[in-house]
């Protein structure tokens, strides 16, 4: 009888195991791949094609455009031209693909430019999977001004950072930062907005008082600074279409600073320092009242909310050290999610919201940083004399920041810094300046 | 008797006779090489000159002012309440810019973001085939990443089917001609290396890399079960009923599997073309794709399909899924190099791209 049972379970399991082998032993050969390369993807950007004689000026400076942005994020190295085996003679022309793959090509970007009559200028433009033989998307076409031709060499670039990367791009969009000039102890301030790579560079204000931590509003229209016109710093709210500017609402008998626009767009957290006590308020940027979010002996500044509008991250000193701490967006209490060694500051919520962006000093030194809103997995990108001041690009891939060099001609200037820690880059502007706050993509 | 005598008076004897010239022997020894140096001589005040440098500079330490300097820049000047204005002075509108060659600051609001219309433009051309244009072959793979191993002697990529070892061997194949054939073995090669550590605060280009995850095991023949034919006995009828009920399909590769130097070959030369953006959302997505090769170890035209991703948003994953289908064609130009006798085993593959040692943490 006993026999009879094992035999038995002995031909159940068979009966089980048998089909679960024969399934693994079928199909297709499976592998795994865990190791992969990061360089930069080879492109290839042929001058666009004048459509009219005097779109030939347009046609080179428009593709040098994209070319420097997709170069520019550390992606995409560009194929130097004098290595095509053959360019586009019209916009409709047949792309020979053998060309560009024998010169490794994994994306070609052909373009055309016109200008109207009216003096429009017209840019179209494709993007070619060159390995697949075939187009990547659709074709566009921009029209806008003559003199927005940069805006639309930024449209094409993120329209096909995008298509590659299947991310959003950053390259229509403007930055706000304090412009300094004079020697290190008697610096002129102005605010000043430009293009994301240096160019257009327009003052908002002058030199005659102290501004500080501009930030744009979610919309690009408005910036939030602090100012020292009185002699003491006051948040101002300045409209960027007619730089009218005008004191925020706010206790007159209260120093107010360290500004941040909420996601709405009409409501400001700020920090308000009041019987030497400072601690983080909230208000509408069009008046309002003032609803106090902490309430410590301790300082709290620089607040910055998650991008859903749910969270303020904040930095506090209430531990004893500089620290990060996240709490609700009405208050209540707060996390704390730094616990390296140093001093934690001026965080910023990424737009991803996956990340926060911070300065740490440890040891003697500064670094621009990023964890993960919980705190975890801190990493630092920057080390350097002096970096402070994140700022996120619109789709939170890369970071911009304040760098002073060592010394007592050190100049302050404005660097980039992608989130994997490469590509660090100066931007590249003629004027020394700090406390960048990048817009929102230009609409 | 004697002969105790006589042994020991020999041992005695010779023990006198090596003390006596033992010595000697010693001494016709080669000397010791003495190890010379040309030497010059310097007077006390060049000595002093030379010793100079050495000495401990005094390091000026500039000190940063600020511990917090972006603290600082907003800390407010706190001062009592009483000698805050309530009404601060009305600013006296914008001054131009003191300073020459800076632009001035537009009197007239600064020129609106001009509006872009977004059009479709007309349809592009089909492309003409262009057979002269379709001999020219594209570049082989690209140039690999640096080594992510670090040895003390650097080792270029093993080939493709080289079995990774630690010397060098050709593959060995079975003579059929020898009266003891030696057995047959694949060709080996040791594992691509660098010889120095690479990292990403020294070359800020290159993204941290990761140990190397466990090698998937090999696919295994089909062991076609083995039906006995119907007996007697009701218990095996049943089972072989059900066997058959449950695999009526003959499993379909067949022959002997690929062997580990073999997937592993064909692993790194589709890694090879394999490009991860560390800080995308699309190196979260481990992704599976599906394709059939030909017998030239070349794609099969429309083959390649998705198959399956772990969860992420619809542009992480399809962002993943053209890295790896860039990757496979990419490297797959020339066809890969596999073994023919194993076709069964490698015409149908399914790959996934698990980007989890790559993406930044």
């Amino acid at each position: 009888m006993r026999l009879m049972i094992t035999v038995a379970v002995g031909f159940a399991c068979l009966l089980i195991g048998l089909p679960a082998i024969a399934q693994q032993s079928r199909g297709p050969l499976r592998i795994e791949i865990t190791e992969g390369v990061i360089e930069p993807l080879p492109v290839a950007v042929p001058d666009f094609i004048a459509e009219t004689a005097d779109a030939a000026n347009f046609a080179i400076d428009i593709a040098r455009v994209v070319a420097a942005d997709l170069i520019g994020t550390g992606l995409f190295r560009e194929i130097p031209k004098n290595a095509f085996l053959s360019t586009p003679t019209s916009f409709s022309s047949p792309i020979q693909y053998s060309d560009w793959k024998t010169l490794n090509a994994q994306a070609l970007i052909t373009g055309a430019v016109a200008t109207g009559s009216d003096g429009q200028l017209t840019v179209k433009f494709r993007v070619f999977d060159v390995f697949s033989d075939a187009q990547l998307g659709d074709g566009l076409q921009f029209g806008g001004a003559a003199n927005s031709w940069r805006r639309m060499a930024h449209k094409v670039a993120d329209a096909v950072y995008s298509r590659i990367t299947g991310e959003g791009g950053y390259f229509d969009s403007r930055v706000v930062f304090v412009s300094e000039t004079g020697p290190k102890n008697q610096r002129a301030k102005r605010l000043a907005v430009m293009d994301y790579d240096g160019a257009n560079v327009q003052f908002l204000t002058d030199d005659s008082a102290i501004v500080l931590a501009p930030r744009f509003s979610p919309t690009g229209d408005r910036v939030l600074y602090t100012s020292y016109e009185t002699g003491f710093p006051k948040v101002n709210v300045l409209d960027v279409g007619t730089i009218e500017r005008r004191a925020l609402d706010v206790q007159a008998e209260a120093l107010t600073f360290a500004p941040r626009f909420g996601p709405d767009g009409s409501t400001v957290v700020l920090s308000l320092s009041q019987a030497g006590n400072t601690d983080i308020f909230k208000t509408r940027v069009d008046g309002g009242p003032l609803v106090r979010l902490t309430s410590t002996p301790s300082i709290e500044t620089a607040p910055g909310f998650s991008p859903d509008g749910s969270w303020i991250v904040f930095e506090s000193d209430r531990s004893g050290t500089q620290q990060l701490y996240v709490m609700g967006a009405n208050g209540g209490e707060a996390t704390r999610i730094s616990f390296g060694k140093g001093r934690y500051g001026t965080p910023v919520w990424s737009p991803r919201g996956d990340l926060i962006a911070f300065t740490k000093q440890a040891n003697g030194r500064f670094h621009i940083g990023v964890m993960r809103t919980d705190g975890s997995e801190e990493r630092l990108l920057t080390a350097s004399f002096l970096d402070e001041g994140p700022t996120w690009s619109p789709n939170g891939r890369v970071i911009m920041f304040t760098r002073e060099s060592k010394g007592a001609a050190g100049a302050r200037a404005l660097y980039s810094v992608d989130i994997t820690g490469r590509n660090l880059r100066r931007v590249p502007t003629n004027l020394s300046g700090s406390d960048p706050a990048w817009s929102p993509l230009l609409r | 008797m004697k002969s105790g005598a006589y042994i020991s008076g020999m041992g005695h004897g010779g023990l006198i006779l090596w003390a006596l010239f033992g010595g000697l022997f010693l001494n016709a020894r080669d000397p010791l090489p003495v190890q010379a140096s040309n030497v010059s001589l310097i007077s006390s005040e060049e000595f002093a000159a030379l010793a100079l440098p050495n000495e401990a500079p005094v390091i000026a330490v500039e000190t940063p002012v600020s511990a917090q300097p972006s603290v600082q820049d907003d800390a407010p000047i706190i001062v009592p309440a009483s000698e805050v204005s309530p009404d601060p002075p009305k600013p006296e509108g914008v001054k131009p810019p003191a300073a020459e060659g800076l632009p001035a600051i537009p009197e007239s609001p600064i020129t609106p973001q001009t509006d872009v219309v977004v059009q479709a433009p007309n349809a592009p051309a089909a492309p003409a085939i262009d057979e002269q244009s379709e001999t020219v072959q594209p570049d082989q793979a690209p140039t690999p990443a640096p080594a992510p191993r670090v040895a003390p002697i650097a080792a270029p990529a093993p080939a493709l089917d080289a079995e990774i070892a630690e010397t060098t061997a050709p593959e060995i194949a079975p003579d059929e001609s020898a009266d003891t054939p030696a057995p047959e073995t694949p060709a080996t090669a040791p594992k691509e290396a660098a010889t120095e550590i690479v990292t990403e605060a020294e070359t800020p280009r290159f993204a941290p890399k990761t140990s190397q995850r466990p090698k998937v095991r090999p696919v295994r023949p089909v062991q076609t079960a083995k039906q006995d034919e119907p007996g007697t006995d009701p218990i095996s009828d049943a089972v072989a009923e059900a066997v058959a009920s449950e695999t009526p399909e003959p499993a379909q590769p067949t022959g002997p599997p690929l062997t580990g130097g073999q997937i592993e070959g064909f692993r790194v030369a589709v890694g090879n073309c394999w490009n991860v953006d560390s800080g995308s959302a699309a190196a979260r997505v481990t992704v599976t794709v599906g394709f059939s090769l030909d017998r030239s170890g070349k794609l099969v035209q429309n083959s390649l399909k998705f198959v399956t991703a772990t969860q992420g948003e619809s542009g992480a994953i399809n962002a993943a899924f053209e890295a790896a289908r860039r990757a496979i064609i990419r490297c797959g130009a020339k066809g890969y190099e596999l073994p023919l006798e194993k076709y069964p085993q490698w015409k149908d593959i399914e790959l996934t791209f698990n980007p989890e040692g790559m993406r930044i943490k």
